[in-house]
């Protein structure tokens, strides 16, 4: 009943928080309007703002959304841990200082350099952490690996800002990378995200019944059938790409790969071939609910600011409940 | 043909050398102090562990067999069952059938044989130790697995499902199965076909348990003195049995 429910809710969310995505900001356009502007159609206006600013940022929201979401899922199945998620782990951050490095060498402007130097990043920060904290380690083991991570290559981005402190355009971008955001999406952005993420996504779902058995533990998978040594590959691979692409065309959003599995394991339970899409999904309608929050608050508010303002009080309390 | 052959099997620092064949139909304890390498020796067999020294499964060397078919044919219980994730009761058994598409077959005898039915849509994160002891058994055995490895299975249960268990290994041993369980319990290694005695790491005897488990072993091995006679004796209700 609970899991009818909140599949419903599911369905009709992501739809609802997409059209408000595309609805929604300094100029408000009635839906009637929207579907108009869609199709080319109506007030020249209204299709400019519709289909060249608020289509690629919705598309890239969502996208963004899923992403992380499912990177978190794997993430806390692979080291069977509640609290993994990319930006506490530190794949986000790892993401964002190799995207940031390539903006301050200035290393040539080409569609890919940005994402690559990003996933390579990612990649870096995932060695680091099944190096430190092991898998199946314990939260305190994962989390201080995480903050540690985390603190390290935050100092790096940093040192990048400073050491760029005078040269305004740069360090505005370089901020992006810190506080994520969907402003100013373009076609690019697009088709750097879009396939990318998509693909990956599909790759992922078919995994599902091999991660219930791996969150239960590794050497029982194995002795149940897996093979742990393919499939670990895979889902290391898969999610750290997720997080890396997403944070390439976003910038640093937290909070969405922890909250979204969380909420969604407590009502759908833990079977990951439910979990996977359902959290894609919710993952998608949360950041564009949250990036509709900052056109409509005050204050110029960032995507990641108001994920972190959701996530940060959820966070608290999940430790609270943890044993 | 032999179910399982161990040839040499050494895993550094933990397991020197052991060799041993296990038929269809028998039901073996693996015995020996902490440290013996006793769940080493079982992991090793199940190819969960990088080991020195071959082992074959009816025959087959086990690297030269895939992963989905290995897990056809032998099933292993981990001494410590630890779920972190809310998964049923159910759930759990029912992976496992993975190896087979997750047929659901065995699933409901499995739940039945340890005593799991009032159980099945409880969250395995809500259970006690010995109750997850047995789903993890359960699930080994919904495998149809013929040959059953399971490390420690009754040094958490009570008394009454810890005879159980062993009732059930002896039906799965008389019904063809091949079954090697460690144990800490001395007294309950006695009612099985076959000991292996492991100390530090190496296989020190291996035959009935009458021979294996002589006092003069025991107080070599274990340091204990071993008497037999008459103290408290427990065995399951004839009721009980038969269900078993």
């Amino acid at each position: 009943m609970k899991r009818r429910l909140v599949t419903w809710l599911l369905v009709s969310l992501l739809p609802a928080a997409f059209l408000a995505s595309l609805a929604l900001g300094e100029v408000r356009l009635p839906l009637a309007d929207v579907a108009q502007a869609l199709r080319g159609k109506g007030d020249p206006v209204a299709v400019t703002i519709v289909r060249d600013f608020r289509l690629p940022r919705s598309l890239i929201g969502a996208a963004v959304g899923a992403a992380l979401a499912a990177s978190g899922v794997v993430m806390q199945a692979f080291f069977r841990n509640a609290l993994a998620s990319p930006g506490l782990l530190g794949v986000s951050s790892g993401a964002a200082l190799g995207a940031v490095s390539v903006l301050a060498l200035g290393v040539g402007h080409a569609l890919w350099t940005v994402p690559l130097a990003a996933i390579a990043g990612a990649f870096v920060a995932t060695a680091a952490v099944v190096v430190f904290a092991r898998r199946g380690a314990g939260t305190e083991r994962l989390l201080l690996s995480g903050v540690a991570l985390n603190a390290l290559l935050d100092a790096g981005t940093a040192f990048l800002l400073s050491a760029n402190a005078g040269r305004l355009e740069l360090s505005g971008q370089i901020l992006f990378w810190l506080m994520g955001g969907l402003e100013s999406r373009t076609a690019e952005h697009v088709i750097i995200g879009i396939p990318s993420i998509v693909l990956a996504c599909v790759l992922l779902l078919p995994l599902g019944r091999d991660l219930n058995l791996i969150s239960l533990g590794e050497q029982s998978a194995q002795s149940l059938g897996v093979d742990v040594r393919r499939v670990r590959r895979r889902l290391i691979v898969l999610s750290t790409l997720l997080t890396a692409l997403a944070t390439s065309v976003a910038g640093v959003v937290g909070f969405v790969g922890l909250v979204v599995p969380h909420l969604l394991r407590l009502s759908l339970g833990p079977d990951h071939r439910r979990l996977l899409p359902a959290s894609m999904m919710g993952g998608a309608a949360l950041t564009l609910a949250c990036d509709v929050a900052t056109r409509l608050l005050p204050g110029g508010l960032r995507l990641g600011v108001v994920t972190a303002l959701v996530g940060g009080p959820f966070f608290l309390w999940m430790l609270r409940t943890l044993p | 043909m032999s179910a399982l052959t161990v040839r040499a099997l050494t895993v550094h620092g933990r397991l020197n050398g052991v060799s041993f064949a296990l038929g269809p139909g028998t039901l073996a304890a693996v015995v020996g102090p902490n440290g013996s390498g006793k769940s080493t020796l079982l992991q090793a067999a199940a190819g969960l562990l990088p080991a020195g020294g071959d082992v074959e499964l009816e025959g087959r060397p086990l690297p030269r067999i895939a992963v989905i078919d290995r897990a056809r044919r032998l099933a292993w219980v981990p001494q410590e069952a630890n779920f972190q994730f809310a998964f049923s009761v159910r759930e759990v058994v029912s992976q496992g059938r993975y190896m087979w598409a997750d047929d659901g077959r065995h699933v409901d005898d499995a739940l039945t044989n340890f005593d799991l039915q009032d159980l099945a849509d409880r969250p395995v994160t809500r259970l006690s130790g010995g109750e997850r002891h047995r789903v993890s058994l359960a699930r080994a055995v919904a495998t149809g697995a013929g040959l059953q490895l399971w490390d420690e299975p009754v040094a958490q249960l009570d008394v009454r499902h810890a005879l159980e268990v062993l009732a059930l290994a002896r039906r799965f041993a008389n019904g063809g199965a091949a079954l090697l369980v460690s144990l800490h319990d001395l007294r309950m290694a006695h009612s099985f076909d076959r000991v292996l005695l492991l100390q530090r790491g190496r296989l020190v005897s291996d035959g009935p348990p009458e021979e294996v488990l002589s006092p003069a072993a025991i107080l070599e091995v274990f340091g204990v003195h071993a008497r037999f006679g008459a103290s408290l004796h427990l065995e399951l209700p004839d009721d009980r049995r038969e269900r078993a």
